[in-house]
């Protein structure tokens, strides 16, 4: 039996117009809000839909767009005027997504195991149901964990996918010089893959342009964090981290729009600080705990557990896995140092490739410094049920977490499925371990 | 243990061999206890002493922008004899004749103690990690690098590298356990000395790497994962469960469609659990 490509394309993009419909009503509520923070989400909402009508016009008039990771040099993208998106998007946007649940629920309808990552899991219903965009080529993910490759199995089996073609950089396990040099030349490999299958080329004098405008964006990421510092930190887990990410890595990487955002972000802290504002500005609220939150922000149900922790305890979360900054700016020298360093950006410093695709002493030594400069009091390690690689460094953690003397929690949870440990569950453990701790 | 032995050799004969003139080539020594190091300098030191945010805009210099060169190493030893301890060498510009500039910057650290040893690798880590202790300098939370700012405050004190290496050496010798001698060398000369440099260390990172992996290993952590299913004792009881699970979703999925009286859409073609 053939297929309708055509329609199946269409399809593929239906839920992603609806989803920019969805986002376009909150810009158009941000634009009618005073002040800067409602400004610089009016930005991030500018920079998202963009993203994603750009998408919608390729499936609409048949132009190449890709559908990749952040982790893939997304410089090199935007260099070539690739559009793409991110094949994990929907769970990092699921606090939006009404329809998140029930997702979730066809994904186990359709048999997958309730072990697997749900951001793993969410995107193979979405590719089984007709409900994402189907790229010209996919650039896949062998890192960091071993769940992610199940992705790419079920497009190269999907009837409406299995043409598209697939790119894998192969990750080497260490982390020294030879294994930035190897996955420089990987990304070579990907850029030619690119070219061949889109008919867009890479002209190094563009990489340059785009590099250098991201190293601005990721000079400013890096100022903006200082700010994180001071006590009470300017912002909590509402603004900042999950979205520099965003926007630094997941939308147009090295765009004048980014860096715009970012300048935003940091005039919106400054200013907090100058007038001695902390994350929250309730009559009475003061910082008390500063959180690390060690992995991705509880996206499923993030709404009803952060404004609890910072109204309840005081509890900021003052720096996560995504907002930290242990990246790399790019040398634009020549070709060879902007791979290079490209290559070490997104082997290495990439959250959460950072963490679980490299040796455990990435947690022991990323929160060592975390703590230290963010003046920390307690370090939570979700425990994400997806995150098993990370769950085998947990002793490592909590054995570097007694040795610099701040209380580390394991948690054991699902960071979008708010049924796999309960909302209250969780809150049960976190005010426990607070009074546990003499902190609450 | 002489783990770094070699490295601290080559650092000196980099020292030595690094093409600058004579007024770009400081040496300095400092004695004293931590307090006494501590109450001789113009600054405060210690937890909160530089609290608040140093904006580029307060900045007098910036040092080790990874664009402009930067590297950071710190090297160990139980032979004391190869550390000179106070020593601080600057070799390149110092602070106050760089008013404004972004300056390459390589800091190594070279620490002795005649019983340190590998279980001491992790907690020696922490060293340079000094957050807001000194007044006036901050770092930024980089990993593979230092990236750091001089204020305009402290630079109108004459904060320069003197200052620097002896808030160094006295709070990681007040901080630090065991450590009986520390030797500095600052390199702000060119962004080709600091990469020279960096790659005189470049295997430091993987020889702590395998000392972290012996200690943690000493500690009980199973580090290595050499074991798959193929020969794990339990894979027939995990083969059995994964029996079951199929059969189970097998029925389910039949059960459905005979209540629905449709096809399951595009069933998965291979083991998901595998």
């Amino acid at each position: 039996m053939t297929i309708d490509m055509k329609a199946m394309k269409l399809k593929g993009v239906e839920r992603y117009k609806q989803e920019r419909d969805w986002f376009q009503m909150g810009l158009n509520a941000c634009r009618f809000m005073p002040g800067e923070e409602f400004k610089l989400q009016a930005q991030l909402l500018e920079i998202l839909l963009d993203s994603k009508q750009v998408v919608v016009d390729c499936v609409e008039n048949d132009q190449p767009f890709i559908g990749g990771y952040f982790c893939n040099a997304p410089e090199l993208f935007h260099a070539m005027n690739l559009p793409w998106f991110m094949l994990m998007e929907t769970p990092f946007l699921a606090a939006t997504a009404p329809y998140l649940l029930a997702d979730i629920e066809g994904s186990e309808e359709m048999g997958l195991g309730t072990d697997l990552c749900t951001a793993i899991r969410l995107p193979i219903y979405y590719i089984e149901k007709g409900l994402m965009p189907i790229p010209t080529c996919v650039l896949g993910l062998l890192y960091p964990c071993d769940g992610a490759p199940m992705l790419h199995q079920v497009i190269e089996h999907n009837k409406a996918w299995k043409d598209v073609p697939i790119y894998c950089a192969d990750p080497p396990y260490t982390s020294d010089e030879r294994a930035i040099e190897y996955f420089a030349e990987e990304l070579k490999r990907m850029t030619e893959f690119l070219e061949q299958h889109t008919g867009r080329t890479l002209d190094l004098e563009r990489l340059k342009t785009v590099c250098e405008e991201s190293n601005r964006t990721y000079t400013i990421w890096q100022d903006y964090n200082e700010l994180r510092r001071h006590v009470p930190s300017p912002h909590g887990w509402e603004i900042g981290g999950a979205q520099a990410f965003a926007i630094s890595q997941c939308f147009v990487a090295g765009d004048p729009k980014c860096t715009a955002w970012f300048e935003q972000l940091y005039r919106v802290g400054q200013m907090r600080i100058e007038r001695g504002a902390g994350a929250s500005e309730a009559e009475g609220w003061r910082e008390k705990i500063r959180l690390f939150w060690f992995d991705i922000m509880p996206y499923g149900w993030i709404f009803e557990f952060m404004p609890w922790l910072e109204s309840t305890f005081g509890a900021v979360i003052v720096m996560d896995m995504f907002g930290n900054f242990p990246y790399t700016l790019i040398d634009t020298t020549s070709e060879e140092t902007i791979f290079h360093d490209l290559a070490k950006r997104n082997l290495i410093d990439s959250p959460m490739i950072r963490q679980a695709r490299g040796t455990a002493e990435n947690f022991s030594n990323d929160i060592r410094r975390i703590v230290e400069d963010y003046k920390i009091d307690v370090v939570i390690w979700p425990g994400h049920m997806g995150h098993k690689d990370g769950a085998a460094t947990i002793g490592i953690m909590r054995d570097t977490c007694r040795e610099i003397g701040v209380p580390f929690l394991h948690i054991g949870l699902d960071l979008f499925d708010k049924r796999y440990t309960s909302i209250d569950e969780v809150k049960e453990k976190v005010t426990d371990f607070f009074k546990g701790m003499g902190l609450a | 243990m002489a783990v770094f032995d070699g490295h601290i050799k080559a650092v000196r004969d980099f020292m030595r061999s690094v093409p600058v003139t004579d007024d770009l080539y400081q040496e300095i020594d400092c004695s004293g206890t931590p307090e006494e190091i501590r109450s001789s300098l113009p600054i405060n030191l210690g937890r909160g002493a530089s609290s608040g945010i140093h904006l580029r805009s307060n900045t007098y210099t910036e040092l080790g922008n990874p664009i402009a060169g930067s590297c950071s190493h710190l090297l160990w030893t139980n032979n004391t004899s190869l550390v000179r301890d106070g020593r601080i060498t600057l070799i390149g510009p110092d602070i106050p004749a760089s008013e404004g500039e972004s300056l390459p910057f390589g800091q190594i650290l070279m620490l002795a103690g005649e019983t340190l040893g590998a279980n001491d690798h992790e907690r020696l880590q922490q060293a340079p990690i000094i957050g807001d202790r000194i007044e006036g300098y901050m770092l930024k939370s980089t990993s593979d690098y230092l990236w750091a700012r001089v204020s305009k405050d402290v630079a109108a004190r004459g904060f320069n590298f003197e200052i620097l290496g002896k808030s160094l050496i006295s709070l990681i010798k007040s901080r630090t356990p065991g450590i009986s001698a520390i030797e500095i060398l600052f390199v702000t000369s060119s962004k080709e000395d600091v990469k020279e440099l960096a790659s005189i260390a470049s295997e430091v990172k993987g020889l702590g790497s395998n000392l972290l992996k012996e200690a943690w290993k000493e500690r009980g952590f199973d580090v290595e994962c050499d074991f798959d299913c193929a020969s794990c004792h339990d894979e027939p009881v995990c083969d059995d469960i994964r029996e079951v699970i199929v059969g189970v979703k097998k029925a389910a999925r039949e059960k459905r469609k005979a209540e629905d009286g449709k096809a399951v859409e595009h069933p998965i073609p291979f083991k998901l659990n595998a």
